[in-house]
């Protein structure tokens, strides 16, 4: 190796090796903490809902008529009979939200009903003895709700449910020493207490946002059907039967009512399309962390490859010299190579500092988590490759300059 | 030292051909001091790449210090440039961005040298060239004689067998060619060959033979009578 005076001769371009180095280090710190946005975004996309999703769909059927609630609770009761008797349908629950919605009710929930403050918050799911196998979810503890314990319940009307289940997170959060069932919890804003007669496994809310995160598997399942201006049903489809049944379930609701509203576009939709539409912001965070990654590294590469054939260009001559007094081609590849190396190894220095100096401003600014340092390593030595890939073509370039160069007066 | 028999250099392109050499024959004796003069476009400075392996030959035969070369491969090319050769070019050819320490360490670093052996020669041949107190100086820093006996230090530096120059004094004037000279004559004197490409007679007829060369081949010697081992051959001589 011959860094001593590849360095000494780098000293007389400055220029060019400064401005190399520095966009090899903000790539690296840009890169680093785009990878890590993409690696965060994915992995929250990627967690289990913990409802059983490839028969399930969902329809939302807005009613005509918003006033008389007691038709809407009749017309409710009418339409899941109806959809559990199709053929392609295994069973049906309706409810005012469910896991991956991106909106619906989250509750503060405590201990005692005095207490100040809340001690977590939760999703509410209203439901039915139908939910949990309707959403494929498990009950671990406990047992399900009876049909004679769904009752009607009013938007407006002060909730009350004498019996809950909660989600194993929620229990684990509420009573970490021991089993919740049989425990007392308090999940509306009133005094009504409501007691846990079942634990499921893990179940989702229907926040997604990053805001949500201490709360993503906090839910509350209260036997009550939600006399709203809309509701949802959950319909699980026979084994291999989803496009059948999602053609069926609105037909048969229309054909109990018409006095409904079925969004053509929406208003039936595959638990896949509700996961997709779920996360589509952090598919399109991801994608755009991604372009911007590749463009960068491009634009590098780009830089390297342009900078080091000039370099090839201006020293033909110098090239041709070290031939003549005995360098091998393998000596003038590896002079190159070597060249750029250090160069990168200056831009990697100052970026994985940059990096980490970013994270930490986003850490502040925008609740970001810690960048691990792992991703500032695999940045290191994607950027050092990468330079090294770069510069391949035009230091095999020069490695081809003929010794005769050195006898050539231009 | 250096025996080439009936070569040939010959330049191709899609509709001609050129011979810059043509039946070449020439043999330098080791110890020699030999001219190789000729007009522009003789053939001269192709003879000095080829003699210094920088070019491929056509045909015919080249011996360097007892080894065919026309078989060798780049490194094996390489390897004997720079053990075996010192070269002198008219333009120095020193690398603007070493200094003068780090320029004549180029050739010993391929070489694979060990740091004090090369420190070692480097100050020992700029001893040799009067540049001692120089070896910090950037060529640019330095006159052209200075850079031009720089460049004869980095020749000596690897202890060549046979050192080449080209047109050494052609970017100099009068009075720094003749230092340059000068170190040259010292050099053969302490048992250097050295093959010199000139078009100047009179630096010519400081050395010990001078070789002829008009288009492409050896046309005409002229011997010192002093010096009895020369055998170079003129083939097809015009006269």
């Amino acid at each position: 190796m011959q860094i001593r005076p590849i360095l000494a001769a780098m000293r007389h371009h400055k220029a060019g090796t400064v401005l190399i180095a520095l966009q090899i280090a903000l790539t690296l710190a840009i890169v680093c903490n785009a990878l890590f946005i993409i690696q965060q975004r994915i992995t929250r996309m990627s967690r289990p809902s913990g409802v059983s999703e490839s028969n399930l769909f969902v329809i939302r059927s807005d009613w005509a008529d918003k006033s008389d609630t007691q038709r809407i609770d009749a017309q409710m009761q009418a339409d899941l009979i109806a959809l559990r008797q199709l053929g392609s349908v295994q069973d049906a629950a309706s409810t005012n939200s469910f896991p991956l919605r991106g909106t619906g009710w989250d509750n503060y929930i405590k201990l005692q009903p005095d207490q100040p403050r809340m001690t977590t918050d939760s999703a509410i799911f209203f439901s039915d003895d139908h939910t949990l196998a309707t959403l494929g979810t498990r009950l671990i503890e406990g047992r399900n709700f009876t049909a004679s314990e769904v009752a009607a319940q009013k938007p407006r009307d002060a909730m009350h449910a004498a019996q809950v289940i909660i989600s194993k997170d929620l229990a684990r959060r509420l009573f970490p020493q021991g089993s919740a069932l049989g425990k007392t919890i308090y999940v509306s804003m009133g005094q009504a207490p409501s007691t846990v007669i079942g634990v499921t496994d893990t179940l989702q809310a229907h926040m997604t946002g990053s805001w949500a995160g201490p709360y993503a598997y906090n839910a509350v399942l209260i036997p009550a059907r939600l006399l709203n201006d809309y509701t949802y049903y959950l319909v699980r489809a026979k084994p291999g039967q989803l496009e059948a049944a999602m053609r069926d379930a609105p037909k048969a609701l229309f054909a109990q009512s018409r006095m409904r509203i079925i969004d053509h576009k929406d208003g039936v939709m595959s638990f896949a399309q509700v996961r997709q539409r779920a996360y589509e912001r952090d598919v399109g965070m991801a994608i755009l962390m991604g372009i911007i990654s590749v463009v960068l590294l491009a634009i590098t590469a780009a830089g390297i490859v342009g900078l080091t054939s000039f370099w090839v260009g201006q020293r033909r001559k110098q090239i041709g010299v070290r031939r003549a007094l005995g360098a091998t081609r393998g000596d003038i590849l590896s002079y190159f190579l070597t060249e750029n190396l250090l160069i990168g190894i200056g831009g990697v220095l100052a970026g994985a500092v940059l990096a980490i100096g970013i994270n930490l401003w986003m850490v502040t600014q925008f609740e970001m988590a810690r960048l691990s340092l792992a991703y500032v390593v695999a940045g290191v030595a994607a950027l050092l490759v990468l330079g090294q890939g770069a510069v391949l073509a035009p230091a095999l370039r020069a490695s081809r300059v003929s010794p005769v160069e050195a006898t050539r007066s231009v | 030292m250096l025996k080439m028999t009936h070569l040939s250099k010959v330049y191709r392109t899609e509709v001609v051909e050129t011979y810059a050499l043509r039946d070449f024959n020439i043999d330098v004796k080791e110890g020699e001091f030999v001219a190789v003069t000729g007009p522009s476009g003789s053939g001269k400075t192709t003879f000095l790449t080829i003699a210094g392996l920088l070019e491929t030959f056509t045909g015919g035969e080249y011996h360097l210090d007892g080894i065919e070369v026309s078989n060798l491969n780049d490194n094996a090319r390489s390897k004997i440039r720079n053990e075996k050769i010192g070269f002198i070019f008219q333009a120095f050819n020193l690398i603007p961005d070493l200094n003068v320490f780090d320029n004549i360490e180029v050739p010993l670093r391929y070489r694979g040298m060990k740091a004090a052996e090369r420190k070692q020669r480097i100050m020992e041949s700029l001893e040799r060239v009067g540049l001692a107190s120089r070896a910090k100086h950037y060529p640019a820093e330095l006159s052209g004689g200075q850079q031009q006996r720089v460049a004869i230090a980095r020749a000596l530096a690897g202890s060549p067998r046979l050192l080449l120059a080209d047109e050494p004094t052609g970017n100099l004037d009068t009075q720094m060619a003749r230092g340059v000279l000068e170190l040259l004559e010292e050099i053969h004197r302490d048992g250097a060959t050295i093959v010199m490409v000139t078009h100047d007679p009179e630096l010519a007829a400081r050395a010990q033979r001078n070789v002829h060369i008009i288009d492409g081949q050896v046309v005409e010697l002229s011997e010192d009578p002093r010096f009895h081992s020369v055998h170079a051959v003129a083939d097809g001589a015009h006269g």
